[in-house]
């Protein structure tokens, strides 16, 4: 049973934060660019990512089994039922959270630091590097509230991962059948694991940012 | 501006080698998936089935999917799994026809138990009839005196309790003392124990449970009745309609209804709670086939 | 010199901020005066080139830089720098923020921090160097952003009010520094008439997004005290 854990949990760290990493290579542009249209359209862009964040997670989920049946339209790339479905999934699944917290934050920087850059003398890709070492700190704190976003799911990670022992049982979806089959004991210990190791992550991240400061 | 680059390439590489590992794997293993339902996996019967499997076997994976009858039966449909063990024979049936599923072999069987409240306030006891025990339970509760817990979630138990309750001529739906938990075998039992209520459960998960100690306002008050009679049977996924995994499939049913297979299923249970979970269908195959059709029409 | 061509300019669609501006700048420190609100920021933010004018055109040595490609662009940028009236600085160290406009020029380490340095010398902020950029006065903030700037060597100055935080004693150097630069093109926002006398060789004043005059300091001053 202990190694089953010790897996799960490696698994549930691993898929999640690359769901994370695979996140922020969109959703970086998408703040980006929300932040320099005009403010009307902005918030209506914004209006309708808060919606999508308040979505359930099943019904994510189940809209995304959709698209990788075999029987859906992406079903030939066999991805449903693997962890890869699950980070691609969490991936979507966190992305109008982090949009929402970014693009704040990118207001805020291009105003002062596009502005600051260019009258220094950067050129464009200069002024966005810069952009993006001042926000680093803020976009760090926004990773980290998408990550336990991601690994604290259940709906996402149970519909197209199956949690099929062994390959794709994550913490929470493990957590799930231990409830379903009446373990609520077992089920509390994986539930106090998981805080853990997203309490683990979030004090190492603020160790090395303190380093950084 | 170095770190950046270094930070991508990096992922790069780690996002081809996961790919790569990915294609290996699935080329390698041969790899059976298997809807079925989470209360016939929480008994894990079927893991155990698995392990004996991969002995004879052992560069074949079986992946099981646990989820409820009707979504089961749905990935079967979509194509998503190559088999499918489930004990709703009405849903069977329907799907039977669609020709969704073929090859379907009864593999076990076991009765589902009403459980109740140890001072039974309905008097079900002493019956041998489920169908008169919900007739007096729906007595009982309309005049106050007892509460029913269903399962409300399209399981096979829940499709069960209401074939039963079709049966009575009565419908419960919506009356008070009618709790529709929309919930699992194991938090409907633990539900029914807090409200000293009647439920309808399978054998494995009240047994379980009551080990446990976890259900002492419960008791065991009807079983053995051919109308609560639970019928497993395993499937293979129509390969015509989606590329599923015909012969490892085949392979894996063949191995569930051989000797071996039903000695592991009539075994089940015994260490842990001093009677099996499961009667093996070895032997009975016929008689359980007109039971089964009988219970298409619940 | 940079001139600037009927130029209009717009934040939000037809509330112009500055209207049918007609200016060059030449060597020499020119002063822009006006009540808050007549423009003067976005008049100096559009004529360092930082922000594109709706209508008109922005012309630096005979060249209308608008039409340039970005690669020319960035030739004339490079050689501009515009000072905002809130010193912002980056995260890291003063030196480190100081050295930014070379960094971005290619400048090795050894090199950006020799020219840093010198700066700081000049503007008597060495003990400054080392510590963090957060934890600086807004004072100390400023000298930082005017050394970023200065350390450069730009030959287009364009300060916004570079003196509304300093202590008196540091004005004066930074006067001095400035009047140094009469061979570079200096243009100065500003309400301290003490600056601009001492070392304005033009003054504009701006009202409601127009130029309303342009003239001599003392000329302009003499005629503002009177009203």
């Amino acid at each position: 049973m202990y190694n089953e854990v010790y897996e799960i949990t490696l698994r549930s760290l691993y898929i999640s934060s690359f769901a994370t990493a695979l996140a922020l290579t969109w959703s970086i542009p998408i703040s980006i660019k929300i932040a320099t249209m005009k403010s009307d359209i902005r918030d209506a862009i914004i209006s309708m990512f808060n919606a999508l964040f308040a979505l359930p997670t099943v019904l994510v989920g189940l809209l995304l089994y959709m698209l990788l049946s075999r029987s859906g339209p992406l079903g030939s790339l066999g991805l449903l039922y693997t962890p890869q479905a699950i980070i691609i999934g969490q991936a979507v699944l966190i992305t109008p959270l982090l949009v929402s917290l970014m693009y704040e934050i990118f207001i805020k920087a291009l105003s002062d630091y596009w502005e600051l850059a260019m009258s220094l003398g950067a050129t464009k890709g200069q002024a966005y590097m810069l952009i993006v070492r001042e926000v680093l700190n803020d976009l760090l704190s926004s990773s980290l509230i998408g990550f336990g976003r991601a690994i604290g799911e259940l709906g996402v990670a149970l519909t197209i991962g199956g949690n099929i022992k062994g390959y794709t049982r994550v913490l929470t979806t493990a957590i799930a059948l231990e409830v379903e089959k009446g373990e609520f004991e077992v089920a509390m210990i994986l539930g106090g694991l998981l805080f853990v190791v997203i309490l683990s992550i979030v004090l190492s991240v603020r160790v090395i940012r303190g380093r950084f400061k | 501006m170095k770190m950046k680059v270094v930070v991508i390439a990096l992922l790069i590489v780690i996002v081809i080698v996961v790919t790569i590992t990915q294609l290996y794997e699935f080329l390698n293993n041969k790899t059976i998936r298997v809807s079925t339902t989470t209360s016939l996996y929480a008994t894990g019967l079927l893991e155990r089935l698995a392990e004996e499997f991969r002995k004879q076997h052992p560069n074949i994976v079986i992946q099981f999917i646990a989820v409820g009858s009707g979504a089961a039966l749905e990935l079967a449909s979509k194509g998503d799994v190559d088999m499918v063990f489930v004990h709703a024979p009405s849903l069977e049936q329907k799907f039977i026809n669609e020709e969704v599923l073929v090859e379907g072999h009864i593999i076990a069987y076991n009765y589902f138990v009403i459980v109740g409240p140890k001072d039974d306030p309905a008097k079900i006891r002493d019956l041998s009839n489920p169908i008169e025990a919900f007739k007096r339970i729906y007595q009982a509760g309309e005049e106050g005196r007892a509460f029913f817990i269903s399962r409300g979630d399209n399981s096979g138990t829940h499709i069960r309790e209401l074939a039963i309750w079709r049966k009575t001529g009565l419908n419960p739906k919506g009356l008070e003392w009618y709790i529709e938990s929309g919930t699992g075998m194991s938090k409907t039992l633990l539900i029914a124990n807090e409200k000293e209520a009647y439920t309808l459960s399978d054998i494995g998960t009240f047994l379980k449970l009551k080990n446990e100690d976890r259900l002492g306002e419960l008791e065991l008050l009807i079983s053995g009745s051919k109308e609560l009679m639970n019928i497993y049977s395993a499937y293979i996924v129509n390969p015509r309609k989606y590329n599923t995994n015909y012969d490892l499939a085949k392979l894996f049913l063949e191995f569930v209804i051989s000797d071996k297979g039903q000695e592991v299923i009539g075994k089940y249970g015994k260490e842990e709670f001093g009677q099996s979970l499961f009667y093996p269908a070895k032997g009975k195959e016929d008689e359980l086939k007109v039971y089964w059709k009988k219970l298409t029409e619940y | 010199m940079i001139e600037l061509r009927n130029v209009w300019f717009s934040y939000v669609d037809n509330r112009y901020v500055l209207k049918d501006i007609n200016i060059s700048f030449e060597r020499g420190v020119t002063v822009i005066m006006g009540p808050n609100g007549s423009g003067k920021t976005t008049l100096l933010k559009v004529a360092s080139c930082i922000y594109r004018p709706t209508k008109g055109e922005v012309i630096i040595d005979n060249t209308p830089y608008w039409r340039l490609s970005e690669q020319r662009r960035l030739e004339y940028r490079r050689k501009i720098v515009y000072l905002h009236e809130k010193p912002i600085l980056l995260k890291g160290r003063v030196e480190e923020n100081i050295a930014y406009g070379l960094t971005i020029r290619g400048y090795d380490k050894r090199e950006a921090s020799k020219k840093v340095h010198e700066i700081a010398r000049y503007l008597n902020i060495v003990n400054l160097l080392n510590k963090r950029a957060s934890d600086l006065s807004i004072g100390e903030k400023q000298l930082v952003a005017l050394a970023r700037a200065l350390v450069i060597d730009p030959e287009y100055l364009f300060l916004d009010e570079p003196l509304s935080h300093l202590h008196m004693s540091k004005r004066e150097r930074i006067i001095e520094l400035i009047r140094s630069m009469k061979n570079k093109i200096v243009v100065i926002v500003t309400h301290d008439i003490f600056l601009t006398l001492t070392i304005a060789n033009k003054v504009v004043v701006l009202d409601e997004g127009r130029i309303i005059q342009i003239g001599n300091p003392q000329h302009i001053l003499k005629k503002k005290i009177i009203k």
